[in-house]
């Protein structure tokens, strides 16, 4: 564990705190009685400020404070809760998620800009507002928190000339009675001394000691006076060791030369008598009779030094003095937090480590089976057959660990929704379903611009303005649906809004406008939908800062083939539009297409597999000599794997070629051999590996063979650009 | 070895005070709140803890109250508790001393600042 990782803790710990915080202000905006909501919001504030103390982070301690100060405010009911308030504390909550991430990428000893703290300012100045007492006490306390709070330091000694002739420092301890009933251990302070300088003499005074019949072994009956040989001349110093004794202990320090009338005034407050406690000085060594005839002589001085700092005896405060013992019921658990418990925060590495070791044991098991099997013994085909059972269900759950809900993707959007939607003027309300439904990790942090995208689209797009609706006969506010179930070994994502729909025709003849569709072609509802992905089609007339370039849709096709996914969209013009995302459950094991070429296996991942062909005399089909073959009349560039990856060729007559698709772009790959389907799982390569063309992964077959996985997006373009190029 | 269990709800807070903590040769439970704290508190052997304030579901002053009042802990109430926290009000410490808090040390902290006082206090 290192600073570093303490750190991405940090940063996960404050992204969870900061959505946490977002929900319950959502909570409250709903619901402005909500007194959960406010404390739930005042805690994660107080976390972050505790946490980002501990890194230095000053400029997020400043800002949290404040902030804090006002939700304790808001608590006691200063303010009332308004969409207003509301609005200014999300800004804030948006100015500590810029903070934190301004502290945790900075470089070390960058400075914070300014704008920063200015914008902090104009935060509070905001809020002030609302609370009935003014700008006054909203002022920002810098140092209150920032700081550890120390005692305040002592005035410093002013020396007497006339001090006392020891160079040590004095320490006068009496325990409290009480001291070892506390919990506490007078000896670990003893001890500590030895920390700042070495103790030269110490003599233990036990004249509170009882008679033997009456001792009681729970009570501390000893007192100390300690010389101490310390390199420090600050009483600070000295006096720290005492730190937390202050209430068990009456505490007495003398610097080296101190003055005897010092000594003179602490002996009146001593239990013991005055010729007790200079005898037993004087057998210590710390006074001579010289200091104490000075003392005598000086004896007017002793009202000047007065007033040298000392622990006056404290009366006890312990528990038992308090009879008013009160049960304190643990407070009840909400349902949300009693979840949280029940998860571990595991480093996503570890868990592909795990997922990597099962997909060898798969392998090994496999390899068992076969040996098993050429042996023909019962017995151990068997065994094998319940190990593989095991497995399989081992494999399950690690598979299933790295699931997470997507709920928490979803919740994220009631805040954007809310955002735009008010930026818009529109009535929006977001139901989410399915956030139970569980997905592979990657995905979710994958799905995320995409969704963003899709919903930014049915806000802008999509519903109509507040009027337009009630004349359409629709209820003012407009609803968009987050919904996730799973769908035969995948997950479908349905980003749903009841707004104006898709206007067919003007697709269509966007389409042909720009040379993308055939005017005397049929397309399929679905066909023409689809030419919303390609690149820079929009048919809005007006562009907005939310959407209507025509990049976004785009991007989020690009993201989603990425994934292994796919989109599809339906709508019903001035009804609603439903666009489903459809994922992979998984992006650790692919359905594979396993092929041979040369001596080498290779998997061609399924989905992306159009059909294979056999063609003959590939070359003599070639058009124009060039790299096409002529698949039903329509051009196919192909790319030759064994030239490509330098394996033999077996130089057979009829080759197979599969046509693989990605996105518009088609091509063929000639192969040797076609083996089949099979499970993949996909292992990465090293980063050695980085620089192979047209590889993406590799894995390891039952029989133990390694098979490399194509990079089929590569491979086409390579395929075409040969063509050019 | 003494084992001290820090509470806090924070866990990079956890992470910082159980490195220096381990650092210093003790080994480490965490506990999120003062419920988990309790539940931990009659299941390990512990020597010390370490207490944040401002918690959810059982806060650290109720946790401290609990353990050193509530006959059901009287077995623990002698193990001594250091409070760590934000809070700084002179009422707050008070509340905590009375309750029977050892040290109360306001965050953020040095590392040897909390280690002398784990030193001294440890019994």
């Amino acid at each position: 564990m290192n600073l570093e990782s303490i750190k991405q803790t940090f940063l996960l710990e404050s992204e969870e705190l900061l959505a946490g915080m977002e929900e319950y202000l959502l909570q409250l905006e709903k619901d402005p009685g909500n007194e959960e909501a406010i404390h739930a919001i005042f805690r994660a504030v107080h976390t972050i400020k505790g946490s980002s103390g501990m890194f230095g982070y000053d400029n997020i301690v400043h800002f949290t404070h404040t902030l804090e100060t006002m939700m304790d405010r808001l608590r006691q009911k200063e303010a009332v809760v308004t969409p207003d308030l509301i609005a200014t504390l999300l800004k804030c909550h948006d100015h500590i998620e810029t903070l934190v991430e301004f502290d945790t990428t900075a470089e070390e000893g960058q400075a914070v800009p300014e704008e920063y703290s200015q914008r902090g300012q104009e935060l509070f100045s905001e809020l002030s507002v609302f609370f009935q007492g003014g700008k006054q006490s909203v002022t920002v306390k810098k140092e209150e928190s920032a700081k550890p709070t120390q005692p305040k330091t002592v005035e410093p000694l002013q020396r007497p000339t006339n001090g006392i002739q020891s160079p040590y420092w004095h320490i006068s301890l009496r325990f409290a009675h009480s001291v070892l009933a506390d919990g506490l251990d007078p000896f670990s302070f003893i001890h500590y001394l030895k920390k700042i300088g070495s103790i030269k003499n110490l003599y233990p005074v036990h004249d509170s000691l009882p008679d033997a019949d009456l001792f009681n072994p729970e009570i501390f009956y000893l007192g100390f006076e300690i010389d101490l040989d310390a390199q420090t001349d600050d009483e600070q110093t000295v006096r720290s060791v005492f730190e937390f004794l202050e209430e068990d202990a009456t505490i007495h320090i003398f610097p080296p030369h101190s003055a005897s009338t010092l000594y003179e005034k602490v002996f009146q407050k001593l239990p013991e008598s005055r010729e007790r406690l200079t005898g037993i000085l004087m057998k210590m060594g710390t006074l001579v009779p010289a200091d104490l005839e000075q003392t005598s002589s000086d004896s007017p001085a002793v009202a000047d030094a007065g007033d040298v700092e000392e622990t006056e005896p404290k009366i006890k405060q312990s528990t038992k003095d308090h009879p008013e013992k009160k049960k304190e019921v643990p407070a009840k658990t909400s349902g949300k937090e009693e979840q949280s418990k029940k998860f571990i925060r595991i480093e996503a590495a570890k868990l592909d480590l795990l997922i990597n070791l099962v997909g060898e044991l798969v392998i090994t098991e496999a390899n068992i089976s076969q040996i098993a099997k050429r042996e023909n013994s019962t017995a151990m085909l068997e065994a094998a057959s319940a190990m593989d059972r095991l497995i399989e269900e081992l494999r399950d759950n690690v598979m299933n660990i790295r699931m997470v809900q997507i709920g928490e993707t979803f919740r994220k959007f009631e805040r954007i929704v809310r955002d735009i939607s008010r930026d818009l003027k529109k009535e929006v309300e977001l139901l989410i379903k399915g956030g139970e439904t569980e997905l592979d990790k990657n995905l979710i942090d994958n799905i995320n611009d995409p969704l963003m995208h899709l919903i930014r689209n049915s806000l802008d797009h999509g519903l109509e303005d507040p009027e337009d609706r009630e004349a359409a006969g629709k209820p003012r506010k407009g609803t968009i649906l987050l919904n996730a179930f799973h769908d035969t070994g995948s997950i479908v994502i349905e980003i749903s809004d009841d707004g104006k729909g898709l206007g067919k025709d003007k697709i269509l003849a966007k389409a042909v406008e720009r040379g993308l569709a055939n005017k005397a072609q049929y397309y399929s509802d679905s066909d023409i939908y689809h030419f919303i992905f390609e690149p820079g089609f929009s048919t809005a007339e007006k562009l907005t800062n939310i959407s209507g370039r025509g990049v976004g849709m785009d991007v989020v096709r690009r993201n989603i083939e990425a994934l292994r996914g796919t989109v599809d969209i339906d709508s019903t013009e001035g009804k609603n539009t439903i666009i489903s995302i459809r994922l992979p459950l998984t992006l650790a094991i692919i359905d594979g297409f396993i092929v041979t070429v040369g001596d080498a296996k290779y998997v061609i991942p399924l989905d992306m597999v159009t059909e294979a062909v056999e063609v003959k005399d590939i070359e003599k089909n070639s058009e124009r000599g060039g790299n096409f073959i002529s698949l039903r009349g329509e051009l196919l560039p192909y790319l030759r794997l064994n030239t490509f990856f330098r394996e033999k060729n077996m130089g057979s007559e009829r080759e197979n070629v599969i046509v693989v698709t990605y996105g518009q772009q088609k091509a063929g790959l000639v192969v040797d051999d076609l083996l089949g389907e099979s499970q993949t799982v996909i292992k990465p390569l090293g980063k050695i590996f980085d620089q192979l063309h047209g590889i993406s992964g590799a894995t390891i077959m039952g029989n133990g063979d390694v098979a490399l996985i194509l990079d089929i997006p590569r491979l086409i373009e390579h395929a075409i650009n040969q063509q050019y190029g | 070895m003494k084992t001290i269990m820090i509470i806090d709800d924070s866990a990079s807070i956890r992470q910082v005070v159980s490195l220096t903590l381990k650092g210093a040769g003790y080994s480490v439970i965490e506990a999120i709140d003062g419920v988990d704290a309790l539940k931990k508190l009659t299941e390990n052997e512990i020597n010390m803890m370490i207490c944040d304030v401002n918690m959810p579901n059982m806060d650290g002053l109720t946790f401290v109250k609990t353990v050193k009042s509530d006959p059901a802990y009287n077995t623990y109430k002698f193990i001594p508790i250091i409070m760590l926290t934000t809070v700084a009000e002179e009422e707050k410490k008070l509340e905590g001393q009375k309750a029977g808090a050892k040290a109360w040390l306001v965050k953020p902290f040095l590392p040897e600042r909390l280690l002398s006082a784990v030193e001294k206090l440890m019994i």
